[in-house]
């Protein structure tokens, strides 16, 4: 992964000493309050229901164990003793003190960690692919232009008060694993004709009360000119965006406004007048790339007892099923970890558990982690031999539920439990659902099946892009849920349609299980949910939703 | 009735008000029968801005002999997230952090409505 120099550690020193006098001028009442929000934003800082919370930025979802046991630490000293891993790959802390919050930082800084861009106007962290560097179908790196990008993009004056928050997401396989459609950006690595290697365009996208699935601006950018292409597009935004209305500020709303080709034309000639000096020189990404190369795997290992156990343990060999994936050397494999614990919080974890996914990944993993946008975690690369080892010590630590892609891998956003902008709970509602498809067969029987949920129309919880979606209401004093249905954040990018009338919250997980129920029914040899629903239209999914109702 | 509360600027913590301070516990709340005073009381702790933020009244409902929060986004408030019952200050139990779990505020329907874990 990529590694500080002098100069990145500077930044981040003169940035925490600013704050750390920010924060004494504002409780010496120097600053006002709308004086100091905007700085404490700028600095991660956000106030919710019961304390501050810190977000830490983790670019593009890599933490080395270091990092990882200074989360841990932080965790212990100064929140309850846990975190929360957010859908942009980000972890949260929520019990902070303002006072407190300068030591955090430089806690954080003292690792490379920080939290700037975490909030407000500018480029937010950039997120990848969590298997980048290991997936079998992978055509190269992505982290190595995330980490470009984030260079080019922390603090850059003319991208730090764009007319609304702004985030990239870059994956270079052909299964999307970062919702890259329903960001601002979306890049695809793709090859071309060439044989060289570009990337395919897609802007617009995005959640929020205004939901988009991203258009393609342009099909083949060639990588070497990746970065006046981003700043003609910033260009454009910067300039046309509407800072007049905050809910109509995103870029999406400009690229549906002007059209996904007359966008596309403003920013080939901004594109133009920019030129290629605008580029980065392919020996700055060639440095960049040395960072991100690999050389600790050992040609064809041996796999041990690996496949012994497989056939022996069926409670591991669930676990291979549906947490273990493909690794791009043989011999290796990818080790999801669950954050989704039955009954837990989504995205939770505890210092104690921060810790040992630390040991694990330094002992077996390469010392890499990763986060990932549905809340989990990744060990990216694992011997086949340690697998099992690695399991143990997970299933021990409460780390090990079989539940990657299914019913009870469920995203949700903190909700009413913790934010100060909800409408109603989220957490309580993952939880139920997740009780009630808990026994592992079924949930396997059911298959791939995401359910999202968020708490109120700002979609941190990626409703919209559920195959099922939850989104919490207020009704009259009660916390109420509309669903939708059809959504993915994948490849095949949707944006789910409403089934009807919202349900109140002890109505959700029974329409839920009547969902599945009606999917089982309706359902085709190999079909997911998805494409039972793409088959049969969402009416016997009503039906069995509100045909019992009354 | 009514209460006064703001989030603690030291610490974000949630807080009521009472006769010019603030406490932490709902059920110490100074609570309001009256427009003008509780009116009063909002402007004077609008100016205390090295202590509070955005201090703002909330209606109250008895229940169960104590008051809750209309709102139950007030009533979280109050006790600290459901989904971790040993953090905020719901921590402490007792019958004044049970009235606010079972209270049903402003609902018009009850038995769903309450904020008890959903087990
Ligand atoms: C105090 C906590 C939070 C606040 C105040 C907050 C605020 C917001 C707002 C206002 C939006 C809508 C922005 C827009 O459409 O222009 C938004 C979107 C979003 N937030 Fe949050 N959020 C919070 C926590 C989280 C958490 C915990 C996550 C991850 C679990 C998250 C991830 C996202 C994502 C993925 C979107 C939608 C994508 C997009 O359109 O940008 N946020 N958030
Ligand atoms: S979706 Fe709404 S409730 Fe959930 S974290 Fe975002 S702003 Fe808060």
């Amino acid at each position: 992964m990529y590694r500080y120099d002098a100069i990145d550690r500077a930044v981040l020193a003169d940035r925490t000493a600013e704050f750390r006098d920010q924060v004494r001028r504002r409780l010496a009442g120097e600053l006002t309050e709308d004086q100091f929000k905007p700085l404490r934003l700028m600095n991660g800082l956000y106030l919710q229901l019961h304390a501050y919370m810190l977000r830490v930025a983790v670019p593009y979802g890599s933490l080395n164990p270091v990092q990882m046991r200074a989360l841990a630490d932080i965790a212990r000293r100064f929140d309850r003793g846990y975190g929360h891993f957010t859908t942009r790959t980000n972890i949260q802390f929520n019990w902070v003190k303002l006072a407190d919050a300068p030591d955090i930082l430089d806690a954080l800084a003292a690792v490379d960690l920080h939290a700037i861009q975490t909030s407000g106007n500018c480029i937010r962290n950039v997120t990848a692919d969590p298997y980048a560097g290991a997936a079998a179908d992978e055509l190269e790196d992505p982290r190595v232009w995330c980490e470009a990008i984030r260079q080019w993009s922390s603090l850059h004056p003319e991208f730090s008060f764009l007319p609304r928050k702004f985030k990239i997401a870059v994956t270079a396989s052909p299964r999307d694993r970062t919702a890259a459609k329903v960001h601002d950006i979306g890049l695809l690595l793709r090859r071309g004709r060439d044989g060289e290697t570009g990337f395919e365009v897609i802007v617009g996208g995005g959640m929020g009360r205004t939901p988009y699935v991203g258009p393609t601006i342009r099909t083949y950018l060639p990588s070497d000119r990746l970065f006046s292409y981003l700043e003609a597009i910033l260009r454009v935004y910067n300039r046309h965006g509407r800072r007049d209305n905050i809910y109509k500020a995103r870029i999406k709303i400009l690229v549906a406004a002007l059209g996904a080709e007359a966008f596309a034309r403003e920013v080939e000639a901004e594109w133009e007048k920019i030129g290629p000096e605008g580029d980065l020189p392919r020996a700055e990404i060639d440095r960049i790339g040395a960072a991100f190369t690999n050389p600790d795997f050992v040609a064809d290992p041996a796999s041990g007892d690996f496949e012994a156990r497989r056939a022996a343990e069926p409670a591991f060999a669930r676990f291979v099923r549906n947490n273990l994936k493909a690794h791009i050397r043989p011999g290796y494999g990818i080790v999801d970890i669950s954050l989704k614990g039955i009954g837990e919080t989504p995205g939770d974890i505890s210092a104690d558990q921060m810790d040992l996914v630390a040991d694990l990944a330094e002992r077996f993993g390469q010392g890499d982690i990763r986060s990932t946008h549905e809340q989990n975690l990744v060990l990216p690369h694992v011997r086949l031999e340690h697998v099992h080892e690695v399991w143990k010590a997970l299933d021990a630590a409460g780390l090990a539920t079989p539940n990657i892609n299914l019913i009870s891998d469920i995203i949700a956003c903190p909700g009413l439990d913790y934010c100060a902008l909800a409408n109603a709970r989220a957490i309580c509602v993952a939880q139920d659902i997740a009780r009630r498809f808990e026994a592992p067969d079924r949930a396997e029987a059911i298959g791939e099946f995401k359910i999202k949920i968020s708490g109120c129309i700002n979609a941190c919880g990626h409703h919209h892009v559920g195959h099922i979606g939850i989104l919490g209401v207020d009704k009259k004093g009660e916390e109420f849920y509309q669903l939708t249905l059809g959504g993915s954040g994948a490849e095949d990018a949707a944006v789910g349609k409403m089934l009807g009338p919202a349900l109140p919250i002890d109505r959700v997980t029974d329409a839920v299980e009547a969902i599945v129920d009606a999917y089982l029914r309706e359902r085709r040899e190999g079909e997911r949910f998805l494409d039972t629903l793409r088959r049969t239209g969402d009416a016997p999914f009503k039906e069995a939703v509100y045909a019992e109702a009354h | 009735m009514k209460a006064l509360t703001a989030n603690r600027l030291s610490d974000g913590e949630v807080v009521f008000w009472k006769d010019g301070a603030w406490v932490e516990r709902l059920s110490e709340a100074q609570v309001f029968s009256d427009e003008a005073g509780a009116g009063e009381a909002e402007a004077s702790a609008r100016t205390q801005r090295t202590v509070v933020i955005d201090p703002y009244l909330i209606d109250l409902v008895d229940s169960a002999g104590f008051w809750a929060p209309v709102s139950y986004r007030e009533r979280i408030r109050a006790l600290g997230p459901t989904n971790h019952e040993l953090h905020g200050k719901q921590a402490e139990g007792g019958g004044a952090v049970e009235a606010l779990r079972q209270a049903h505020g402003a609902a018009r329907s009850s038995g769903r409505v309450n904020l008890i874990r959903r087990k």
